[in-house]
């Protein structure tokens, strides 16, 4: 009955376009049946795989997605990002027919990270994919200590024979698996020459997370992720279970690297072959506003999802690449503040926007926090940069324009949003709504 | 004057820098060079020297996290939290955002575990009153009341100072015998409850209030210059107006969205 009319629901708003359709079921579901969750997952015939971390889910999961069916399995799968409780409940519905038999031979549910622990007594999942733990949303959360106390407390009580699979190359999660009775799988990088010059400033957790003391790096690929040891208790990077040289990557950028290996990792562990891996890797159609590409009036876009630091530096570096490579020149940022994107935006100030701005060219800049975007690269020009050009546009149509105009036909226009940013981005160049 | 020279002294740069904070370093540096004075940035770590703290004009302290606070307060002792005493009573001016008030006052109250004692420069303690309390988090205005600053401002801006911020702390604060810093309009300010905001010693500001502070609050920035080269060359500075006109934007957008109807420009 809960089944029923949850599903109602989720004709009535399909039919109605009210546009709350990807967690309004799950809600309706929850109320009348509180452990609609634990006995949804239960029905899903392999069982649930849980893909967690600040940073890659959607693309990670997309990427695990296409390999499982290819390999001619079912998936149940919340890839509208709504990824809190009432959000999994709703995709899950989605697989399930009006007698509430769900047809699933996976699920790949995305969690919020703060959701987790509350959701993985329900759901018992057969794998759990950890990607990283940056700072992210305090505002809604805290901080970033708390929350691998709590994940690994909950995790700890699962059954033995869940696979945990997480990067070795974040210490937090290196900790993490460490203190695990489960198997434990660990993906990362063994290429050196992919090192950063210097940490950079947005970096949570370079202390031992065991014993406090200031990690020692033989280098860093991104944010605190890299090869480590402490000096003071031994603490030392978990042995990686897959070697990054052997696989190429989807999309730009050394995170998605991340995010293939953890695909890779698991898709191992299922038991897909080595040559529908490798097939679903080179034909990966990005998922929406993740280093996705567009053809707009003749022009090249690609949009590149920037929702917090590390995310955001880490798209600064892909760009510069590009902008070196003198393929690119304008960048339009576009900086909002609704709930999904966090209503804090002080975190822009620990971007090294200074990067972006020392390769010079055209900066746009738009969103609902326009002016402190745009104060933030002012503040970013240093003696000696490039010349760069700001311009300032209220309105969103007007700013993608603008940053149009500015692109040159051999060029690619890199759009960096923020999370509600990047569907108004997209909403206006595909002239339709994704959600 | 250009041969001026400024260190700006950044506590703990990896350990107390959670949210922006950096933003106020960055923003003296800016508003410092294109002025023609020479700026050096100076962070002041584990490894810094008594002699490091000794050289500082301006201080900027801002947030950490529990855990990374705790590893300060058993860092910053005996000799260093002396030094640091002694600059801050001499008149070093500074800004303390967040963690670091709560370093300057008699002690801090985390959720989990034991009470964090502070240096007990500024006559305030800290409470977080646990896990299941809301943090206080969201855009903050308050008018700058502490009578000294407040003056100071007043005769830069020719208005009353109001600043703007985002606030987001788990921990309470409340004040004994130290002047606020200013009157909440809108948010919670230290504790929620009294309608105070921060507090303003000697000439350390200490505030919840980050966004960061000083680029959206230029004024607050500039007298943070003007009094550290006055104090450390003894005679007057007057400082060049600078273009603050996208800082103005910023405050008129944010005021207009809260309802706010205040003098907002940023500069004169």
């Amino acid at each position: 009955m809960a089944v029923s009319a949850a599903k109602t629901v989720t004709s009535l708003i399909r039919l109605l376009r009210i546009g709350a359709g990807s967690v309004l079921p799950g809600t309706v579901a929850d109320r009348i049946q509180p452990q609609m969750l634990s006995l949804l997952c239960r029905q899903v015939k392999y069982g649930v795989i849980i893909i967690a971390g600040t940073n890659g889910k959607t693309t990670t999961s997309l990427l695990l997605r296409t390999m499982l069916e290819r390999h001619d399995r079912r998936i149940a799968h919340n890839d509208t990002g709504a990824n809190l409780e009432n959000g999994l409940i709703t995709a899950l519905l989605d697989n399930t027919d009006l007698a509430g038999n769900l047809n699933a031979d996976y699920a790949i549910l995305e969690v919020d990270e703060n959701v987790l622990p509350k959701v993985l007594p329900k759901i018992q999942p057969k794998y759990i994919l950890c990607l990283n733990l940056f700072r992210d949303q305090l505002d809604r959360y805290g901080e970033v200590d708390t929350i691998s106390q709590r994940w690994q407390g909950v995790i700890a009580q699962l059954p033995s024979e869940t696979a945990v699979i997480l990067n070795g190359d974040d210490p937090t999660l290196s900790h993490l698996g460490q203190q695990l009775p489960q198997r434990v799988l660990f993906f990362g990088l063994s290429e050196p020459e992919q090192y950063l010059e210097e940490i950079p400033h947005a970096v949570d957790s370079i202390y031992c997370p065991k014993c406090g003391h200031p990690l020692e790096y033989e280098g860093v690929y991104l944010s605190h992720q890299g090869d480590f040891h402490c000096p003071s208790c031994g603490f030392t990077k978990s042995k990686l279970d897959i070697d990054s040289r052997e696989w190429p990557q989807v999309l730009i950028g050394i995170y998605n690297k991340y995010n293939t290996l953890a695909a890779v990792l698991a898709a191992q562990q299922i038991g897909i072959d080595q040559g529908t891996i490798l097939d679903t890797i080179k034909n990966f159609q990005a998922a929406f506003g993740r280093a996705e590409e567009l053809h707009v009036g003749g022009k090249h876009v690609r949009i590149l999802l920037s929702k917090n630091p590390v995310g955001m530096n880490e798209t600064i570096r892909a760009v510069n690449q590009i902008k070196e490579a003198g393929k690119a020149s304008t960048t339009l940022m576009v900086l909002n503040d609704q709930t999904p994107d966090g209503t804090d935006v002080s975190w822009i100030w620990d971007v090294d926007t200074e990067k972006l701005v020392a390769l010079g060219g055209t900066l746009v800049v738009s969103g609902d926090r326009v002016y402190d975007m745009a104060l933030r690269l002012r503040y970013s020009q240093m003696e000696g940069d490039q010349a760069t050009k700001l311009i300032v546009k209220e309105d969103l149509q007007e700013a993608i324009a603008t940053a149009l105009e500015h692109t040159a036909a051999d060029e690619t226009l890199h759009i960096v949003p923020t999370y509600s940013a990047m569907l108004e981005v997209r909403e206006l160049l595909t002239g339709r709504k994704i959600l | 004057m250009t041969n001026h020279q400024l260190t700006i002294g950044w506590l703990y740069p990896n350990l107390m820098s959670t949210y922006g904070d950096r933003g106020n370093v960055i923003c003296l540096r800016q508003r410092a060079q294109w002025r023609g004075y020479e700026v050096q940035v100076m962070p002041l770590d584990q490894q810094a020297s008594v002699a490091d703290i000794h050289k500082v004009d301006v201080l900027v302290g801002g947030g950490a996290q529990d855990r990374q606070q705790e590893i300060v307060m058993r860092d910053l002792r005996g000799a260093k939290a002396e030094a640091l005493r002694e600059k801050i009573e001499a008149g070093m001016p500074g800004v303390f955002t967040c963690g670091s008030p709560q370093l300057l006052g008699h002690y801090y109250e985390p959720a989990l575990g034991q009470r964090i004692e502070g240096l007990g420069l500024l006559d305030m303690v800290s409470k977080h009153p646990g896990f299941d309390a809301r943090r206080c988090i969201g855009n903050v205005v308050f008018e700058v009341s502490a009578s000294r600053l407040a003056g100071d401002l007043e005769k830069m801006l020719n208005s009353p100072p109001v600043v703007i911020g985002f606030e987001n702390h788990g921990g309470r604060t409340y004040l004994g015998n130290v002047e606020p810093l200013g009157r909440v309009l809108k948010g919670y300010g230290n504790n929620g409850e009294d309608g105070t905001e921060g507090a303003f010693y000697r000439n350390a500001i200490a505030t919840y209030s980050h966004g960061p502070l000083l680029p959206k609050n230029p004024f607050l920035a500039d007298w943070l210059i003007q009094t550290a080269l006055t104090e450390k060359y003894k005679m007057p500075i007057s400082l060049k107006p600078l273009d603050d006109a996208l800082a103005t934007q910023a405050r008129e957008a944010m005021f207009k969205r809260l309802n706010v109807s205040f003098p907002v420009a940023a500069q004169r």
